[in-house]
C-alpha cells in the first residue's frame, strides 16, 4: 500500500522536524540566557575577585592571580568603614520597625475598613514613593537645620519612612485582604477583644508577608544614597556615601575599593535569598501576585 | 433593668466608640506620614521665594523663580537630558526584561538557578553599582578595558567623554534595573492560562504569531506595571548620574534632579532650584496616573480572555 | 436560653438589599430552621443575629433587651459559619478549644480538654485533634468548624448548613445528635439549610426565606401541605410538586376544570368550590408526586395518556417525569417499577390532594379538607 509508506515517510519527517526545532530551540534558549547571565552575574564575581587581588597585580594580571586578604584587613580595619557599615544596618533596621508597627495597623485598616477618602488616601500614600527624592530632602535639609536633626540617627529614620512606608502598606494591605472576614468575626463570636483578634489571629497570619516585606524595605533603605548625601554629614556615614569617597578619590587601592563592594552588597544578596516566594509581591507593591 | 427612652438613642447608629477603633490604630502611621508631606508644601513655599544659603535674609519674589527658569536653556537641556535618560532606559530594560523572562519560562533546571541568581544586580544600591562598573571599565586595570583591547579598542572612555556619558549611565542602569522587569513579566507569564496557549498549538500557529497575538495582550497589564514603576524611577534617577560624573562630562547627564541638586547646594540658590524639582514632580504624576489608567483597562481586558 | 426577636429588620449593602422589613419571633429553646434559595438571605439574617452584620432600620432583641449596640463578644452566641471559618495556623484542637480560652469564658485547660475531647468524640475527628485545617478534608473541616460552635453552651447556636458537605449517613447521625443536644441543652437553635428533608425532620418551625422576605413562616408540616404560594410548595417535597394552569368553568350547573388547552377537564372537590368561585377564573393547580396514580393500560375513559420521558430508581421509590398533554409530569412510583423510554403510560390525579393557586398572584387559595391539615 503505497499511501502508508508516504503517510508513515511524512509522519516520520515532521516528527523530525519537530524535534530538531525543539533542540535547536533549547540551545538558542540557553545561549540567551547564558548570555544575559554573564552581562548580569560577572561584573559581581569580577568583584570579589578584585577583592582579593593585591594592589600589585592589578594592572598585570586578569584572572590569573596570587589572592590575598591584605585588602579585607587594610579596610575593615585600617579605615572607618566598619563603622559606616554599622550606622547603615542601625539607620535601616530601625527605620524598618518603625515601619512596621506604625504601618501594619494602617495596610489593615486600609484593607478592612470602609470609608469614604479610602481610595485617594490609598493613592496618596503610594505616591510617596514616586516623588522625586531631592524634592524631599531640600526642604527637609532646610527644616533639619533649623530643628537640629540634621546629620542625626533620628533625622534619618524619620525621612527613610519614605521610602519604606509606601512599600510595606501597599504590599500587607494586599495580604490582610487575602484573609477571609469571617475569621475574625469567628475569633469575635468566640469572645476576643478587637485587639487580642488583631494581634493574635491576624498577625500571625500574615508574618511570612510582613517578614519579607520588612527586608526588602531593609534593602531599600539600605541602598538609598540622596537621603544620606544630603541630610547627613560627617556623624552618620552610610556605606553608599562612604563609597563615593572611593570613586571620588584617584585611589589607586582598586583592592579595597572591590572590598568596600564586596562588603555593601553582601547583606543584601543574602537578605534577598529569603524572601524568594515573596519578592514579586513586595516590588510590585503588591499589584503583582507571584 | 431600667427602662431607656428608646427615642433617645438611634439604634440603628453605629456606637461611637467602635466608630473610633479604625482612627486608634492609623494614628501613629498617620502622624508619620504628614510628617513626610510637609516637605512638599515647603516645596512649593520656596519656590517662591529668593532663599538662599549665602544670604540670611530671604523674601518673596512671586514667580520670579518660575520665570527665570522657563526661559532658561539650562532648564530645558535638564528637561531634554531626563526624557532621554528615562525613556531610553525603561525602553531597553523593558524590551530585555522580557526577552529574558521569556527565555525563562521553560522550566529547567539551568533555569531555576539563574532565577534566583538574576535577582542580584536589582539588590545592589545603584551607587554600589556604578563602582563595580567602574572598577571592570577602568582604563587602567578594568577587565573590560582588557577585554576590548582584544577587538583594537584602547581607552574607551566611559564616563568621561561627552558622547559616551549617557550611554555608560544607561549601560549601569539597565544592569541594576532590568531583573525587576524581568521578575514581573515572568510572574505574568506564570498566571497565564493554558488553555488559550494549548488551543493556538493545536491549530498549529507559530511561536510569532502566539507570541503577537496570544502572549503580549496578555502580558500588557504586567508590563504596564513594571513600566510604571521604572519610568517613573529613570525620570528622577539622581544616585547613579551622582555616582558616576555628578552630571559630566559638561552636563550631558544634567537632568533635572541633577541640575536642582547643583543649583541648590554648588550655586546656593535654593529658591530657584525648587521650581525644577516641582516640574519634575507634574510630569511624574501625571505619566504615573495615565500609565494606571491604561493599565487597569488592560487588566479587566485581560481577564475577559 | 433566650428568645430572639427581630423588628422590622433591613439590611443593604450598597443598593443592594439583603434583608427587607424582616420580623420574626423565635421563642425560647426553639430549634427553628431558615429555609431558601442560595442569595435570600438567610447567612445575612444569621449574621444580624450574631452582631456581625449591622442593620440600617431596625432592632434585635435577645430575651427582651435591644442588643443592637452589644458587640457579638457580648452576645453569648455560638455559631457555625458556612465556610468554616477556621484558623488556619492553630491545631484542631486549638480551633475547638478557642471559644474556651478567651478572656470572656475562660475555662481551666482542665475543663478545656474534657469539652473539646467530648465534642471531638461526637463528631468523630478525635484522631485529627492534633492536625491543621489545611491538612483535612471539607468534610472533616466541617465537623471542626461544628464543633467548635458545641463546645460551648450560650444563648443561641446559629448555624450555617452546618451538615452541607457531610456524607449521608454522617449527616443522618449528625441530624438526631443536633436535635438531642438542642434539647438537652435547653439552647434556641437557628438553623440555616436548603435540604428540607432536613428542614423537617428538625425544625419546630419553618422560615422561608425569598429575596430578604419571609413567604412563610409555620411548622414544616404546614409548608408541606399548606404553602402559602406556588413558590413555597414547589421548595418542598421531592419530586418537586406539578404545576398546571386550569380554568374555572360552570358545565350544566356543576363547576369544572378545563385545564391543558380544554383537552383535559377535572372535577374539583365538593368543599372547595366556594372557596374557588369567590376568586379568579384562572388558577394554577398543584399536584404532589405520590397522589399520582399511573399505569400502562387506559383503566378509565379519563385517564391521560402520556409517554415515559425518564425512569429514574433513587432507592426507596421510582420517580417517573411522563410527558403528557404538552408538558412534563413527575410522579412517584413503587420501588419495583420498571418503564421503557417512550412507553405509553396513562395518569390520573387524586383531585382530593389538589391544591389550588391563584394564576397571576401565585397565592395559595385552598385545598380539600383543609381542617385536618389545620388541626395537625
Amino acid at each position: 500500500m503505497n499511501n502508508k509508506n508516504e503517510i508513515d515517510s511524512k509522519l516520520v519527517s515532521s516528527y523530525n522536524k519537530r524535534k530538531k526545532r525543539k533542540v535547536l530551540g533549547a540551545v538558542g534558549r540557553n545561549l540567551g540566557l547564558t548570555l544575559y547571565a554573564v552581562f548580569a552575574l560577572f561584573p559581581l564575581l569580577w568583584m570579589v575577585l578584585c577583592s582579593f587581588k593585591p594592589d600589585t597585580e592589578m594592572y598585570t594580571t586578569v584572572f590569573r592571580f596570587h589572592p590575598t586578604t591584605a585588602n579585607y584587613s587594610a579596610v575593615l580595619i585600617g579605615t572607618d568603614y566598619f563603622k559606616a557599615f554599622y550606622q547603615n544596618f542601625v539607620v535601616s533596621a530601625f527605620a524598618v520597625l518603625i515601619t512596621i508597627v506604625a504601618g501594619v495597623p494602617v495596610a489593615y485598616a486600609l484593607a478592612r475598613y470602609q470609608f469614604k477618602s479610602k481610595e485617594s488616601v490609598a493613592f496618596t500614600i503610594l505616591s510617596f514613593k514616586f516623588a522625586p527624592e531631592i524634592l524631599v530632602c531640600l526642604p527637609v535639609f532646610l527644616i533639619f537645620q533649623k530643628i537640629g536633626l540634621y546629620d542625626t540617627y533620628f533625622g534619618l529614620i524619620w525621612v527613610y519612612q519614605l521610602v519604606t512606608m509606601p512599600l510595606l502598606i501597599w504590599v500587607l494591605r494586599g495580604y490582610f485582604e487575602d484573609i477571609s472576614v469571617e475569621i475574625e468575626q469567628a475569633a469575635q463570636l468566640d469572645g476576643y477583644k478587637w485587639y487580642e483578634i488583631f494581634l493574635k489571629t491576624l498577625v500571625p497570619l500574615v508574618k511570612p508577608g510582613l517578614v519579607s516585606v520588612g527586608l526588602l524595605a531593609f534593602i531599600f533603605a539600605w541602598n538609598d544614597f540622596t537621603f544620606p548625601l544630603i541630610l547627613s554629614g560627617s556623624n552618620i556615614q552610610t556605606i553608599t556615601i562612604t563609597s563615593l569617597r572611593y570613586l571620588a578619590s584617584d585611589t589607586v587601592h582598586y583592592g579595597q575599593v572591590a572590598v568596600a563592594s564586596t562588603i555593601a552588597v553582601l547583606p543584601e544578596v543574602i537578605g534577598c535569598l529569603f524572601i524568594q516566594k515573596h519578592l514579586v509581591r513586595g516590588l510590585s507593591f503588591g499589584a503583582v501576585k507571584g | 433593668m431600667p427602662t431607656k427612652k428608646s427615642s433617645s438613642v438611634n439604634y440603628n447608629e453605629i456606637p461611637k466608640n467602635i466608630r473610633r477603633r479604625p482612627f486608634y490604630i492609623i494614628a501613629p502611621g498617620m502622624i508619620i506620614l504628614i510628617g513626610i508631606m510637609i516637605p512638599f508644601v515647603l516645596a512649593i513655599l520656596l519656590s517662591f521665594t529668593n532663599f538662599s544659603f549665602k544670604s540670611i535674609t530671604w523674601h518673596f519674589i512671586g514667580l520670579r523663580n518660575w520665570i527665570s527658569m522657563l526661559t532658561d536653556s539650562e532648564f530645558y537641556h535638564a528637561l531634554l537630558v531626563t526624557l532621554v535618560y528615562g525613556v531610553s532606559a525603561t525602553a531597553v530594560q523593558m524590551v530585555l526584561g522580557t526577552v529574558v523572562a521569556l527565555l525563562l519560562k521553560k522550566d529547567t533546571f539551568y533555569s531555576k538557578i539563574l532565577k534566583v541568581l538574576f535577582v542580584f544586580p536589582l539588590m545592589v544600591a545603584p551607587a554600589i553599582a556604578v563602582l563595580i562598573w567602574q572598577l571592570m571599565t577602568s582604563n587602567t586595570v578594568g577587565v573590560l578595558e582588557k577585554f576590548l583591547n582584544l577587538f583594537g579598542v584602547f581607552n574607551f572612555p566611559w564616563a568621561s567623554s561627552y558622547r559616551t556619558s549617557m550611554f555608560t549611565a544607561v549601560l549601569i542602569d539597565t544592569w541594576v534595573n532590568t531583573p525587576f522587569i524581568l521578575l514581573l513579566v515572568l510572574a505574568g507569564i506564570q498566571s497565564l492560562p493554558k488553555s488559550p496557549f494549548e488551543a493556538a498549538q493545536v491549530d498549529g500557529a507559530s511561536a510569532w504569531f502566539t507570541f503577537k497575538t496570544l502572549t503580549f495582550p496578555m502580558l500588557k497589564p504586567f508590563m504596564y506595571i513594571a513600566l510604571l514603576f521604572r519610568l517613573m524611577a529613570a525620570l528622577q534617577e539622581f544616585a547613579v548620574i551622582f555616582s558616576l560624573s555628578k552630571g559630566g562630562p559638561g552636563d550631558s547627564l544634567m537632568n533635572i534632579s541633577l541640575t536642582a541638586y547643583m543649583t541648590a547646594f554648588k550655586y546656593s540658590r535654593v529658591g530657584v532650584a525648587m521650581p525644577y524639582l516641582l516640574v519634575l514632580w507634574l510630569i511624574i504624576n501625571y505619566s504615573a496616573k495615565a500609565i494606571v489608567k491604561r493599565q487597569r483597562k488592560l487588566a479587566r481586558q485581560a481577564e475577559g480572555l | 436560653m433566650a428568645q430572639i426577636e427581630l423588628e422590622h429588620i433591613t439590611k443593604t449593602y450598597g443598593d443592594k438589599t439583603a434583608l427587607d422589613d424582616i420580623s420574626l419571633c423565635v421563642r425560647d429553646n426553639e430549634f427553628f430552621v431558615l429555609f431558601g434559595p442560595a442569595g435570600a438571605g438567610k447567612t445575612t439574617l444569621l449574621k444580624t443575629i450574631a452582631g456581625i452584620e449591622f442593620p440600617q432600620k431596625g432592632l434585635v432583641r435577645i430575651d427582651g433587651k435591644i442588643v443592637n449596640h452589644v458587640e457579638p463578644l457580648n452576645r453569648n452566641i455560638s455559631m457555625v459559619f458556612e465556610n468554616y471559618a477556621l484558623y488556619p495556623q492553630k491545631t484542631v484542637y486549638d480551633n475547638i478549644a478557642s471559644p474556651l480560652r478567651s478572656r470572656l469564658h475562660r475555662e481551666s485547660e482542665e475543663d478545656v480538654q474534657k469539652a473539646v475531647v467530648k465534642v471531638a468524640k461526637m463528631m468523630s475527628i478525635e484522631q485529627l485533634l492534633d492536625r491543621r485545617p489545611g491538612e483535612l478534608s471539607n468534610g472533616q473541616r466541617q465537623r471542626v468548624a461544628l464543633g467548635r460552635c458545641l463546645v460551648r453552651t450560650p444563648n443561641v447556636y446559629l448555624m450555617d448548613e452546618p451538615l452541607a458537605h457531610l456524607d449521608a449517613k454522617l449527616r443522618h447521625f449528625m441530624r438526631s445528635e443536633l436535635k438531642e443536644m438542642q434539647s438537652a441543652f435547653n439552647t434556641t437553635t437557628i438553623y440555616v439549610t436548603h435540604d428540607y428533608t432536613e428542614a423537617m425532620s428538625l425544625a419546630d418551625r419553618v422560615a422561608v426565606l425569598n429575596h430578604g422576605r419571609f413567604e412563610q413562616t409555620g411548622t414544616a408540616h404546614e409548608m408541606f401541605y399548606l404553602p402559602s404560594n406556588e413558590f413555597v410548595a414547589k421548595l418542598f417535597g421531592e419530586p418537586e410538586i406539578n404545576l398546571f394552569p386550569a380554568e374555572l368553568t360552570a358545565e350544566g350547573g356543576s363547576v369544572r376544570l378545563k385545564a391543558f388547552d380544554g383537552e383535559v377537564t377535572l372535577t374539583p372537590c365538593a368543599d372547595v368550590v366556594p372557596e374557588l368561585e369567590k376568586g379568579a377564573k384562572k388558577l394554577d393547580v398543584g399536584i404532589r408526586g405520590n397522589d399520582i396514580g399511573f399505569s400502562f393500560q387506559q383503566e378509565g375513559r379519563d385517564w391521560i395518556r402520556g409517554t415515559v420521558y425518564a425512569n429514574e430508581p433513587i432507592g426507596n421509590k421510582v420517580v417517573m417525569t411522563v410527558e403528557a398533554l404538552g408538558t412534563k409530569i413527575r410522579l412517584v412510583a413503587p420501588n419495583n417499577t420498571k418503564a421503557e423510554l417512550d412507553q405509553e403510560v396513562y395518569l390520573r390525579f387524586n383531585e382530593k390532594n389538589f391544591i389550588y393557586f391563584d394564576y397571576e398572584t401565585q397565592k395559595f387559595i385552598v385545598r380539600s379538607d383543609m381542617d385536618r391539615y389545620l388541626r395537625s
